[in-house]
Protein backbone atom coordinates (compact mmCIF):
# COMPACT_ATOMS: atom_id res chain seq x y z
CA UNK A 1 0.00 0.00 0.00
CA UNK A 2 2.59 1.97 -0.94
CA UNK A 3 1.17 5.00 -2.78
CA UNK A 4 1.60 8.70 -2.62
CA UNK A 5 -0.07 10.52 0.37
CA UNK A 6 -1.95 13.39 -0.65
CA UNK A 7 -0.83 16.35 1.23
CA UNK A 8 -3.29 16.82 4.07
CA UNK A 9 -3.18 13.36 4.16
CA UNK A 10 0.54 13.87 4.63
CA UNK A 11 0.07 16.89 7.45
CA UNK A 12 -2.56 13.98 9.41
CA UNK A 13 0.33 11.33 9.44
CA UNK A 14 2.77 13.62 10.53
CA UNK A 15 0.92 14.66 13.36
CA UNK A 16 -0.30 11.25 14.35
CA UNK A 17 3.68 10.37 14.17
CA UNK A 18 4.87 13.45 16.52
CA UNK A 19 2.12 12.73 18.80
CA UNK A 20 2.90 9.22 19.33
CA UNK A 21 7.35 10.17 19.75
CA UNK A 22 5.87 12.64 22.52
CA UNK A 23 4.06 9.47 23.96
CA UNK A 24 7.10 7.06 23.52
CA UNK A 25 9.70 9.45 25.02
CA UNK A 26 8.54 11.67 27.58
CA UNK A 27 8.67 8.77 30.26
CA UNK A 28 12.53 8.27 29.16
CA UNK A 29 12.64 11.72 29.38
CA UNK A 30 11.32 11.91 33.11
CA UNK A 31 13.12 9.16 33.90
CA UNK A 32 16.72 10.87 32.76
CA UNK A 33 15.74 14.22 34.44
CA UNK A 34 14.98 13.10 37.78
CA UNK A 35 17.42 10.10 37.93
CA UNK A 36 20.06 13.87 37.30
CA UNK A 37 17.76 15.60 40.17
CA UNK A 38 18.53 15.96 44.39
CA UNK A 39 15.48 14.48 46.31
CA UNK A 40 15.15 18.40 47.33
CA UNK A 41 14.73 19.45 43.45
CA UNK A 42 11.98 16.44 42.96
CA UNK A 43 9.74 17.13 46.01
CA UNK A 44 10.03 20.46 46.80
CA UNK A 45 10.18 22.19 43.11
CA UNK A 46 8.68 19.63 40.71
CA UNK A 47 9.02 20.39 37.38
CA UNK A 48 9.43 18.88 34.34
CA UNK A 49 12.87 20.83 33.44
CA UNK A 50 16.15 20.04 34.65
CA UNK A 51 17.30 23.04 36.79
CA UNK A 52 20.60 21.65 38.59
CA UNK A 53 21.63 18.35 37.19
CA UNK A 54 24.04 16.65 39.58
CA UNK A 55 25.36 12.59 39.22
CA UNK A 56 24.83 12.70 43.03
CA UNK A 57 22.38 9.31 42.73
CA UNK A 58 24.66 7.40 39.93
CA UNK A 59 27.78 8.03 42.85
CA UNK A 60 25.87 6.87 45.75
CA UNK A 61 24.00 3.96 43.55
CA UNK A 62 27.00 2.66 42.25
CA UNK A 63 29.32 3.09 45.61
CA UNK A 64 27.58 3.43 48.93
CA UNK A 65 23.90 1.12 47.51
CA UNK A 66 26.85 -1.58 46.11
CA UNK A 67 24.60 -1.46 42.59
CA UNK A 68 27.57 -3.11 41.25
CA UNK A 69 26.80 -6.24 43.15
CA UNK A 70 23.16 -6.28 41.81
CA UNK A 71 24.99 -5.76 38.02
CA UNK A 72 27.65 -8.22 38.52
CA UNK A 73 24.65 -10.63 39.59
CA UNK A 74 22.44 -9.91 36.89
CA UNK A 75 25.14 -10.85 34.36
CA UNK A 76 26.38 -13.76 35.65
CA UNK A 77 22.72 -14.72 36.44
CA UNK A 78 21.43 -14.00 32.49
CA UNK A 79 25.01 -15.00 30.79
CA UNK A 80 25.06 -18.46 31.87
CA UNK A 81 20.97 -18.90 31.46
CA UNK A 82 21.90 -17.70 27.62
CA UNK A 83 24.81 -19.98 27.37
CA UNK A 84 23.64 -23.15 28.56
CA UNK A 85 19.62 -22.45 26.80
CA UNK A 86 21.28 -20.98 23.42
CA UNK A 87 23.53 -24.59 23.82
CA UNK A 88 21.25 -26.96 24.48
CA UNK A 89 18.54 -25.40 22.14
CA UNK A 90 21.01 -25.73 19.65
CA UNK A 91 21.58 -29.18 19.65
CA UNK A 92 17.74 -29.81 20.36
CA UNK A 93 16.58 -27.59 17.31
CA UNK A 94 19.07 -29.35 15.31
CA UNK A 95 17.51 -32.56 16.02
CA UNK A 96 14.30 -31.63 15.87
CA UNK A 97 14.52 -30.12 12.10
CA UNK A 98 17.21 -32.37 10.87
CA UNK A 99 16.72 -35.38 11.92
CA UNK A 100 13.65 -38.22 11.46
CA UNK A 101 12.72 -40.22 14.39
CA UNK A 102 9.82 -41.38 16.50
CA UNK A 103 7.93 -39.09 18.83
CA UNK A 104 9.28 -35.82 17.29
CA UNK A 105 6.27 -34.34 16.78
CA UNK A 106 5.52 -34.72 20.59
CA UNK A 107 8.81 -33.43 21.96
CA UNK A 108 8.52 -30.10 19.39
CA UNK A 109 4.72 -29.72 21.10
CA UNK A 110 5.97 -30.37 24.59
CA UNK A 111 8.79 -27.66 23.81
CA UNK A 112 6.24 -25.37 22.41
CA UNK A 113 3.47 -26.36 25.48
CA UNK A 114 6.77 -25.44 27.99
CA UNK A 115 7.17 -21.96 26.14
CA UNK A 116 3.09 -20.72 26.64
CA UNK A 117 3.38 -21.99 30.28
CA UNK A 118 3.40 -18.83 32.48
CA UNK A 119 5.71 -18.39 35.16
CA UNK A 120 2.63 -17.29 37.35
CA UNK A 121 1.42 -20.70 37.16
CA UNK A 122 4.53 -22.49 37.89
CA UNK A 123 6.33 -20.37 40.51
CA UNK A 124 4.65 -22.01 43.68
CA UNK A 125 6.09 -25.37 42.58
CA UNK A 126 9.08 -24.08 41.61
CA UNK A 127 10.00 -22.83 45.28
CA UNK A 128 9.25 -25.85 47.32
CA UNK A 129 11.09 -28.06 43.86
CA UNK A 130 14.35 -25.57 44.31
CA UNK A 131 14.34 -25.60 48.34
CA UNK A 132 13.80 -29.19 48.21
CA UNK A 133 17.31 -29.56 45.79
CA UNK A 134 19.14 -26.80 48.08
CA UNK A 135 19.33 -24.31 45.38
CA UNK A 136 17.04 -21.49 47.55
CA UNK A 137 19.36 -18.25 47.84
CA UNK A 138 21.51 -19.18 44.99
CA UNK A 139 22.79 -17.62 41.70
CA UNK A 140 22.79 -21.13 39.91
CA UNK A 141 19.11 -21.79 41.23
CA UNK A 142 18.19 -18.76 39.27
CA UNK A 143 20.20 -19.67 36.32
CA UNK A 144 18.53 -22.94 36.41
CA UNK A 145 15.16 -21.79 36.63
CA UNK A 146 15.62 -19.97 33.91
CA UNK A 147 15.63 -22.51 31.72
CA UNK A 148 11.91 -22.73 31.86
CA UNK A 149 11.66 -19.91 29.70
CA UNK A 150 14.35 -19.74 28.08
CA UNK A 151 14.92 -23.42 26.86
CA UNK A 152 11.39 -23.62 24.74
CA UNK A 153 11.75 -20.20 23.35
CA UNK A 154 15.20 -20.71 22.23
CA UNK A 155 14.50 -24.12 21.17
CA UNK A 156 11.21 -22.54 18.99
CA UNK A 157 12.64 -19.93 17.39
CA UNK A 158 16.20 -21.78 16.38
CA UNK A 159 14.02 -24.41 14.91
CA UNK A 160 12.75 -21.31 13.00
CA UNK A 161 15.65 -20.21 11.68
CA UNK A 162 17.37 -23.67 10.81
CA UNK A 163 14.33 -24.72 8.92
CA UNK A 164 15.40 -21.56 6.40
CA UNK A 165 18.94 -23.17 5.85
CA UNK A 166 18.94 -25.16 2.73
CA UNK A 167 19.67 -28.54 3.86
CA UNK A 168 22.28 -29.33 0.78
CA UNK A 169 25.19 -27.55 2.57
CA UNK A 170 25.58 -29.85 5.43
CA UNK A 171 24.85 -32.46 2.89
CA UNK A 172 27.71 -31.42 0.73
CA UNK A 173 29.75 -31.56 4.27
CA UNK A 174 29.15 -34.77 4.92
CA UNK A 175 29.44 -36.40 1.37
CA UNK A 176 32.98 -35.03 2.10
CA UNK A 177 33.44 -37.10 5.72
CA UNK A 178 32.43 -34.42 7.97
CA UNK A 179 30.16 -35.76 11.03
CA UNK A 180 26.72 -34.71 11.77
CA UNK A 181 27.73 -32.81 14.58
CA UNK A 182 30.73 -31.41 12.38
CA UNK A 183 27.81 -30.34 10.16
CA UNK A 184 26.09 -28.63 12.77
CA UNK A 185 29.04 -26.40 14.16
CA UNK A 186 31.15 -26.00 11.04
CA UNK A 187 28.53 -25.43 8.08
CA UNK A 188 24.46 -24.60 9.89
CA UNK A 189 25.69 -22.67 13.05
CA UNK A 190 27.73 -20.23 11.19
CA UNK A 191 25.60 -19.92 8.27
CA UNK A 192 22.48 -19.18 11.05
CA UNK A 193 24.63 -17.07 13.04
CA UNK A 194 21.66 -14.09 12.66
CA UNK A 195 19.44 -16.26 14.41
CA UNK A 196 21.77 -16.88 17.42
CA UNK A 197 22.74 -13.36 17.97
CA UNK A 198 18.38 -12.87 17.94
CA UNK A 199 17.57 -16.23 20.38
CA UNK A 200 21.29 -15.02 22.50
CA UNK A 201 19.50 -11.27 22.80
CA UNK A 202 16.36 -12.42 23.85
CA UNK A 203 17.01 -14.67 26.29
CA UNK A 204 19.51 -12.51 27.97
CA UNK A 205 17.14 -9.60 28.09
CA UNK A 206 14.21 -12.35 29.08
CA UNK A 207 16.68 -13.66 32.13
CA UNK A 208 17.69 -9.81 32.85
CA UNK A 209 14.28 -8.65 33.47
CA UNK A 210 12.73 -11.47 35.62
CA UNK A 211 11.52 -10.38 38.35
CA UNK A 212 8.81 -12.51 39.90
CA UNK A 213 11.45 -15.69 40.16
CA UNK A 214 14.38 -14.00 41.36
CA UNK A 215 12.11 -12.21 44.00
CA UNK A 216 11.08 -15.47 45.39
CA UNK A 217 14.06 -17.44 45.60
CA UNK A 218 16.89 -14.69 46.65
CA UNK A 219 16.35 -13.99 49.94
CA UNK A 220 20.10 -12.21 51.19
CA UNK A 221 20.16 -8.57 49.70
CA UNK A 222 24.44 -9.69 47.66
CA UNK A 223 22.83 -12.48 45.65
CA UNK A 224 20.03 -10.58 44.58
CA UNK A 225 19.99 -9.08 40.97
CA UNK A 226 19.04 -5.88 39.45
CA UNK A 227 15.24 -5.78 38.93
CA UNK A 228 14.84 -7.36 42.58
CA UNK A 229 17.13 -4.77 44.53
CA UNK A 230 15.19 -1.81 42.24
CA UNK A 231 11.98 -3.26 44.05
CA UNK A 232 13.52 -3.17 47.39
CA UNK A 233 14.17 0.50 46.81
CA UNK A 234 10.57 1.25 46.37
CA UNK A 235 8.93 -0.62 48.70
CA UNK A 236 11.62 0.24 51.29
CA UNK A 237 9.73 3.21 53.95
CA UNK A 238 11.51 6.61 52.05
CA UNK A 239 11.79 6.78 48.49
CA UNK A 240 14.50 8.17 47.01
CA UNK A 241 13.41 8.28 43.36
CA UNK A 242 16.16 10.01 41.80
CA UNK A 243 18.11 6.54 43.28
CA UNK A 244 15.15 4.47 42.07
CA UNK A 245 15.53 6.33 38.28
CA UNK A 246 19.77 6.09 38.31
CA UNK A 247 19.49 2.43 38.57
CA UNK A 248 16.60 2.32 36.11
CA UNK A 249 18.52 4.07 34.15
CA UNK A 250 21.73 1.94 34.69
CA UNK A 251 19.77 -1.44 34.43
CA UNK A 252 18.20 -0.42 30.74
CA UNK A 253 21.10 0.85 29.22
CA UNK A 254 23.24 -2.55 28.67
CA UNK A 255 20.14 -4.35 27.62
CA UNK A 256 19.18 -1.65 25.63
CA UNK A 257 22.37 -1.24 23.53
CA UNK A 258 22.45 -5.02 22.84
CA UNK A 259 19.12 -4.47 21.39
CA UNK A 260 19.89 -1.75 18.85
CA UNK A 261 22.80 -3.34 18.03
CA UNK A 262 20.94 -6.64 16.53
CA UNK A 263 17.90 -4.68 15.91
CA UNK A 264 18.16 -5.90 12.16
CA UNK A 265 18.20 -9.43 13.66
CA UNK A 266 16.10 -9.04 16.58
CA UNK A 267 13.02 -7.80 14.23
CA UNK A 268 13.50 -10.88 11.99
CA UNK A 269 13.32 -13.00 15.06
CA UNK A 270 10.17 -11.01 16.03
CA UNK A 271 8.84 -12.17 12.65
CA UNK A 272 10.09 -15.65 12.90
CA UNK A 273 8.56 -16.73 15.89
CA UNK A 274 6.94 -14.04 18.46
CA UNK A 275 8.54 -13.38 21.84
CA UNK A 276 7.82 -13.65 25.35
CA UNK A 277 8.15 -10.35 27.05
CA UNK B 1 23.88 -33.40 -5.06
CA UNK B 2 21.47 -35.68 -5.35
CA UNK B 3 24.02 -37.64 -7.30
CA UNK B 4 26.04 -37.65 -4.44
CA UNK B 5 23.49 -38.94 -2.16
CA UNK B 6 23.56 -42.69 -2.80
CA UNK B 7 27.20 -42.78 -2.02
CA UNK B 8 27.34 -42.02 1.57
CA UNK B 9 24.57 -44.65 1.66
CA UNK B 10 26.96 -46.96 0.16
CA UNK B 11 30.07 -46.18 2.43
CA UNK B 12 31.83 -48.72 4.26
CA UNK B 13 30.92 -47.45 7.53
CA UNK B 14 27.10 -47.37 7.36
CA UNK B 15 26.49 -50.87 5.96
CA UNK B 16 22.43 -50.43 5.86
CA UNK B 17 19.86 -48.34 5.51
CA UNK B 18 18.52 -50.09 9.00
CA UNK B 19 21.57 -48.95 10.85
CA UNK B 20 21.73 -45.78 9.72
CA UNK B 21 18.34 -44.88 10.54
CA UNK B 22 18.60 -46.76 14.10
CA UNK B 23 21.84 -44.27 14.22
CA UNK B 24 20.04 -41.25 13.30
CA UNK B 25 17.03 -41.91 15.69
CA UNK B 26 19.69 -42.09 18.84
CA UNK B 27 21.08 -39.54 18.15
CA UNK B 28 18.28 -37.21 17.37
CA UNK B 29 17.27 -38.60 20.64
CA UNK B 30 20.47 -37.95 22.56
CA UNK B 31 20.30 -34.30 21.19
CA UNK B 32 17.04 -33.74 22.16
CA UNK B 33 17.52 -35.08 25.85
CA UNK B 34 19.27 -31.77 27.57
CA UNK B 35 16.09 -29.37 26.64
CA UNK B 36 13.42 -32.20 27.28
CA UNK B 37 14.92 -33.61 30.43
CA UNK B 38 15.25 -29.78 31.33
CA UNK B 39 12.14 -28.99 30.68
CA UNK B 40 10.48 -32.43 32.56
CA UNK B 41 12.20 -31.37 35.43
CA UNK B 42 11.54 -27.18 35.57
CA UNK B 43 7.76 -27.51 33.34
CA UNK B 44 5.86 -30.54 33.64
CA UNK B 45 6.79 -32.32 36.98
CA UNK B 46 6.09 -28.53 38.81
CA UNK B 47 3.32 -28.25 36.51
CA UNK B 48 2.10 -31.27 37.95
CA UNK B 49 2.69 -30.78 41.61
CA UNK B 50 0.97 -26.86 41.62
CA UNK B 51 -2.07 -29.12 40.20
CA UNK B 52 -1.54 -32.01 43.25
CA UNK B 53 -0.99 -29.09 45.54
CA UNK B 54 -3.82 -27.23 44.89
CA UNK B 55 -5.97 -29.83 46.69
CA UNK B 56 -4.01 -30.52 49.82
CA UNK B 57 -3.79 -27.82 52.83
CA UNK B 58 -0.07 -27.85 52.75
CA UNK B 59 1.99 -25.18 54.23
CA UNK B 60 5.37 -24.14 54.16
CA UNK B 61 7.07 -26.95 56.13
CA UNK B 62 4.70 -29.55 56.44
CA UNK B 63 3.69 -32.21 53.48
CA UNK B 64 -0.20 -31.14 53.94
CA UNK B 65 -2.78 -33.51 53.47
CA UNK B 66 -5.38 -33.79 50.49
CA UNK B 67 -8.52 -31.80 51.15
CA UNK B 68 -10.64 -32.00 47.81
CA UNK B 69 -12.03 -28.96 46.41
CA UNK B 70 -11.75 -26.97 49.94
CA UNK B 71 -9.23 -24.49 48.99
CA UNK B 72 -11.18 -23.58 45.90
CA UNK B 73 -14.19 -23.32 47.83
CA UNK B 74 -13.12 -21.03 50.10
CA UNK B 75 -10.90 -19.28 47.59
CA UNK B 76 -14.78 -18.47 45.95
CA UNK B 77 -15.39 -16.59 48.75
CA UNK B 78 -12.56 -14.56 49.08
CA UNK B 79 -13.51 -10.89 48.15
CA UNK B 80 -9.52 -10.69 46.61
CA UNK B 81 -10.45 -13.29 44.92
CA UNK B 82 -13.34 -12.16 43.13
CA UNK B 83 -11.92 -9.19 42.83
CA UNK B 84 -8.75 -10.76 40.77
CA UNK B 85 -11.42 -11.59 38.24
CA UNK B 86 -13.08 -8.97 37.29
CA UNK B 87 -9.98 -6.96 37.69
CA UNK B 88 -8.00 -9.68 35.27
CA UNK B 89 -10.86 -9.65 32.78
CA UNK B 90 -10.64 -5.80 32.48
CA UNK B 91 -7.14 -5.30 32.57
CA UNK B 92 -6.59 -7.84 30.08
CA UNK B 93 -9.31 -6.97 27.87
CA UNK B 94 -8.65 -2.90 27.44
CA UNK B 95 -4.83 -3.13 27.12
CA UNK B 96 -5.83 -5.95 24.39
CA UNK B 97 -8.03 -4.11 22.65
CA UNK B 98 -5.78 -1.08 22.80
CA UNK B 99 -3.16 -3.03 21.42
CA UNK B 100 -5.15 -4.18 18.58
CA UNK B 101 -6.57 -0.77 17.49
CA UNK B 102 -3.59 1.08 17.92
CA UNK B 103 -1.12 -1.44 16.74
CA UNK B 104 -3.09 -1.44 13.39
CA UNK B 105 -3.31 2.15 12.52
CA UNK B 106 0.33 2.44 13.63
CA UNK B 107 1.70 -0.08 11.65
CA UNK B 108 -0.77 1.06 8.98
CA UNK B 109 0.79 4.40 9.46
CA UNK B 110 4.25 3.18 9.10
CA UNK B 111 3.36 1.52 5.98
CA UNK B 112 3.25 4.60 3.98
CA UNK B 113 5.65 6.37 2.31
CA UNK B 114 7.11 8.57 5.06
CA UNK B 115 10.09 10.05 5.51
CA UNK B 116 12.92 8.38 7.58
CA UNK B 117 10.36 5.24 8.20
CA UNK B 118 13.43 3.06 9.72
CA UNK B 119 13.75 6.32 13.05
CA UNK B 120 10.23 5.56 13.57
CA UNK B 121 10.47 2.11 13.72
CA UNK B 122 13.29 2.63 15.81
CA UNK B 123 11.62 4.99 17.98
CA UNK B 124 8.51 3.11 18.37
CA UNK B 125 10.58 -0.24 19.51
CA UNK B 126 12.01 2.01 22.64
CA UNK B 127 8.97 0.73 25.00
CA UNK B 128 10.11 -2.45 24.40
CA UNK B 129 13.22 -2.84 24.34
CA UNK B 130 12.98 -1.22 28.02
CA UNK B 131 13.05 -3.93 30.57
CA UNK B 132 9.52 -4.54 32.22
CA UNK B 133 10.37 -3.20 35.72
CA UNK B 134 12.49 -0.23 34.09
CA UNK B 135 9.33 0.89 32.17
CA UNK B 136 6.78 0.11 35.63
CA UNK B 137 9.27 2.33 37.71
CA UNK B 138 9.27 4.95 35.28
CA UNK B 139 5.01 5.08 35.11
CA UNK B 140 4.91 4.74 39.02
CA UNK B 141 7.06 7.84 38.92
CA UNK B 142 4.63 9.57 36.10
CA UNK B 143 1.81 8.97 38.59
CA UNK B 144 3.19 10.08 42.29
CA UNK B 145 1.24 12.24 43.86
CA UNK B 146 4.27 14.39 44.93
CA UNK B 147 6.94 14.87 42.24
CA UNK B 148 5.16 12.62 39.61
CA UNK B 149 5.21 14.42 35.98
CA UNK B 150 1.53 14.01 35.66
CA UNK B 151 0.62 16.01 38.53
CA UNK B 152 2.86 18.42 37.18
CA UNK B 153 1.21 18.88 33.90
CA UNK B 154 -2.51 18.66 35.48
CA UNK B 155 -1.55 21.64 37.94
CA UNK B 156 0.34 23.93 35.65
CA UNK B 157 -3.27 23.26 33.20
CA UNK B 158 -5.20 24.16 36.19
CA UNK B 159 -6.67 20.93 36.78
CA UNK B 160 -5.16 20.68 40.65
CA UNK B 161 -3.56 17.69 42.16
CA UNK B 162 -5.28 14.38 40.81
CA UNK B 163 -4.38 11.44 42.68
CA UNK B 164 -3.92 8.91 39.92
CA UNK B 165 -3.64 5.73 42.11
CA UNK B 166 -6.43 6.15 44.24
CA UNK B 167 -9.07 3.58 43.85
CA UNK B 168 -10.68 5.42 41.19
CA UNK B 169 -7.86 5.94 38.93
CA UNK B 170 -5.28 3.42 39.90
CA UNK B 171 -6.87 0.78 37.43
CA UNK B 172 -6.75 2.82 34.39
CA UNK B 173 -2.98 3.93 35.36
CA UNK B 174 -1.63 0.53 35.35
CA UNK B 175 -3.93 -0.41 31.78
CA UNK B 176 -2.01 2.51 29.98
CA UNK B 177 1.55 1.97 31.86
CA UNK B 178 0.39 -1.83 30.56
CA UNK B 179 -0.74 -0.50 26.73
CA UNK B 180 2.63 1.48 26.79
CA UNK B 181 4.99 -1.21 27.28
CA UNK B 182 3.44 -3.70 25.03
CA UNK B 183 2.09 -2.28 21.88
CA UNK B 184 5.41 -2.01 20.29
CA UNK B 185 5.22 -5.59 20.38
CA UNK B 186 1.79 -5.75 18.13
CA UNK B 187 3.47 -2.69 15.64
CA UNK B 188 6.43 -4.56 14.75
CA UNK B 189 4.49 -7.79 14.22
CA UNK B 190 1.70 -6.46 12.38
CA UNK B 191 4.15 -4.17 10.44
CA UNK B 192 5.88 -7.72 9.32
CA UNK B 193 2.59 -9.05 8.35
CA UNK B 194 1.44 -5.92 6.32
CA UNK B 195 4.93 -6.36 4.07
CA UNK B 196 4.52 -10.20 3.54
CA UNK B 197 0.89 -9.41 1.41
CA UNK B 198 1.71 -9.84 -2.21
CA UNK B 199 1.92 -5.69 -4.02
CA UNK B 200 0.15 -7.50 -7.06
CA UNK B 201 -3.14 -7.91 -5.30
CA UNK B 202 -3.28 -4.30 -4.49
CA UNK B 203 -2.82 -3.34 -7.97
CA UNK B 204 -4.75 -5.67 -9.46
CA UNK B 205 -7.67 -4.57 -7.00
CA UNK B 206 -7.20 -0.85 -7.44
CA UNK B 207 -7.65 -1.62 -11.63
CA UNK B 208 -10.67 -3.34 -10.83
CA UNK B 209 -11.89 -0.26 -8.84
CA UNK B 210 -11.75 -1.19 -5.51
CA UNK B 211 -11.66 1.71 -3.06
CA UNK B 212 -9.15 2.05 0.10
CA UNK B 213 -11.66 0.12 2.39
CA UNK B 214 -12.65 -2.17 0.14
CA UNK B 215 -9.13 -3.03 -0.34
CA UNK B 216 -8.43 -3.14 3.27
CA UNK B 217 -11.47 -5.25 4.20
CA UNK B 218 -10.95 -7.29 1.30
CA UNK B 219 -6.86 -8.08 0.51
CA UNK B 220 -4.75 -6.87 3.98
CA UNK B 221 -7.43 -8.02 6.77
CA UNK B 222 -7.11 -11.70 5.23
CA UNK B 223 -3.45 -11.41 4.66
CA UNK B 224 -2.17 -10.22 7.74
CA UNK B 225 -5.06 -11.87 9.89
CA UNK B 226 -2.88 -15.29 10.58
CA UNK B 227 -0.54 -13.03 12.26
CA UNK B 228 -3.23 -10.87 14.17
CA UNK B 229 -4.26 -14.55 15.86
CA UNK B 230 -0.78 -15.22 16.91
CA UNK B 231 -0.13 -11.80 18.53
CA UNK B 232 -3.35 -11.63 20.15
CA UNK B 233 -2.79 -14.81 21.78
CA UNK B 234 0.39 -15.09 22.83
CA UNK B 235 0.01 -11.75 24.13
CA UNK B 236 -2.75 -12.04 25.80
CA UNK B 237 -1.06 -15.33 27.35
CA UNK B 238 1.37 -12.38 28.85
CA UNK B 239 -0.36 -10.13 29.83
CA UNK B 240 -2.62 -12.43 31.31
CA UNK B 241 0.24 -13.67 33.55
CA UNK B 242 2.05 -10.35 34.06
CA UNK B 243 3.34 -9.37 37.77
CA UNK B 244 5.33 -6.44 37.28
CA UNK B 245 3.03 -4.20 35.76
CA UNK B 246 0.42 -3.70 38.59
CA UNK B 247 2.87 -4.95 40.85
CA UNK B 248 5.91 -2.38 40.66
CA UNK B 249 2.88 0.45 40.10
CA UNK B 250 0.18 -0.55 42.95
CA UNK B 251 0.80 -3.55 44.15
CA UNK B 252 -2.69 -4.90 43.74
CA UNK B 253 -3.95 -1.37 45.53
CA UNK B 254 -5.31 0.66 46.71
CA UNK B 255 -7.79 -1.96 48.75
CA UNK B 256 -7.73 -4.58 45.74
CA UNK B 257 -8.31 -2.16 42.94
CA UNK B 258 -6.10 -3.55 40.95
CA UNK B 259 -5.42 -7.00 42.49
CA UNK B 260 -5.18 -9.69 39.73
CA UNK B 261 -4.25 -13.02 39.38
CA UNK B 262 -0.42 -13.31 40.09
CA UNK B 263 -0.29 -10.86 42.47
CA UNK B 264 -2.85 -12.84 44.52
CA UNK B 265 -1.15 -16.10 44.02
CA UNK B 266 2.35 -13.93 45.36
CA UNK B 267 0.94 -12.78 47.79
CA UNK B 268 -0.57 -15.88 48.55
CA UNK B 269 3.13 -17.62 48.76
CA UNK B 270 3.74 -14.60 51.64
CA UNK B 271 1.23 -16.42 54.06
CA UNK B 272 3.00 -19.62 53.74
CA UNK B 273 -0.21 -21.19 52.92
CA UNK B 274 1.02 -22.84 49.82
CA UNK B 275 -1.93 -25.30 48.72
CA UNK B 276 -4.19 -22.16 48.93
CA UNK B 277 -1.88 -20.47 47.27
CA UNK B 278 -1.66 -22.99 44.46
CA UNK B 279 -5.05 -22.86 44.12
CA UNK B 280 -5.11 -19.34 43.40
CA UNK B 281 -3.04 -20.04 40.00
CA UNK B 282 -4.92 -23.51 39.41
CA UNK B 283 -8.19 -21.64 39.50
CA UNK B 284 -7.03 -20.17 35.78
CA UNK B 285 -6.19 -23.50 34.70
CA UNK B 286 -8.87 -24.03 32.24
CA UNK B 287 -8.61 -20.83 30.69
CA UNK B 288 -4.68 -20.99 30.20
CA UNK B 289 -4.65 -24.12 28.76
CA UNK B 290 -7.78 -23.45 26.12
CA UNK B 291 -5.31 -20.61 24.96
CA UNK B 292 -2.30 -23.20 25.04
CA UNK B 293 -3.89 -25.45 23.14
CA UNK B 294 -4.90 -22.88 20.51
CA UNK B 295 -1.74 -21.57 20.64
CA UNK B 296 -0.43 -24.90 19.66
CA UNK B 297 -2.39 -25.01 16.71
CA UNK B 298 -1.87 -21.71 15.48
CA UNK B 299 1.67 -21.41 16.05
CA UNK B 300 2.29 -24.78 14.21
CA UNK B 301 0.38 -24.10 11.41
CA UNK B 302 1.99 -21.11 11.17
CA UNK B 303 5.61 -22.54 11.41
CA UNK B 304 5.07 -24.77 8.16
Amino acid sequence: MLHKLSPSQKVLAYACLVLLAILILFPIYYMLTVSLKTNRDIYRVPSLLLPNPTLMNYVELLGRRGFAVNMRNSLIVAGSATVISVFISCLAAYSLVRLRYRGRTWIGRLILFSYLTPASLLFIPLAVIINRLQMGNTLHGLIFTYLTFAAPLSTWLLMGFFRNVPVDLEEQAMVDGATRLQALFRILLPVAAPGLVAVSVFTFTGAWNELLLALIFTTSPEIRTVPVALQYLITGDVFRWGLIMAGAVVAAVPVMTLYYLSQRFVVQGLAAGAVKT
Amino acid sequence: MLMARPATLQSPVRASRISLSKRTSLLGYALVAPVVICLLILVVYPFIFGVTISFTNREIGTEGQFVGLANFIYLSKVPSFQKAIVNTIVLVGTVQTMKLVFGLGIALLLNQAIRARQFWRGLILLPWAMPAFVAYLTWKLLYLPQGGAFNIIAVGLGFGNIDFLSRELAMPSVILATFWRGFPFWVISFLAALQSVPQEQYEAAAIDGANAWQRFRHITIPGILPVVLVVVLLSTIWTTNSFENVWLITQGGPSDATMTFPVLAYFGLQTLRIGEAAAVSVAMLPVFVMMAFIGVKLLERNQE
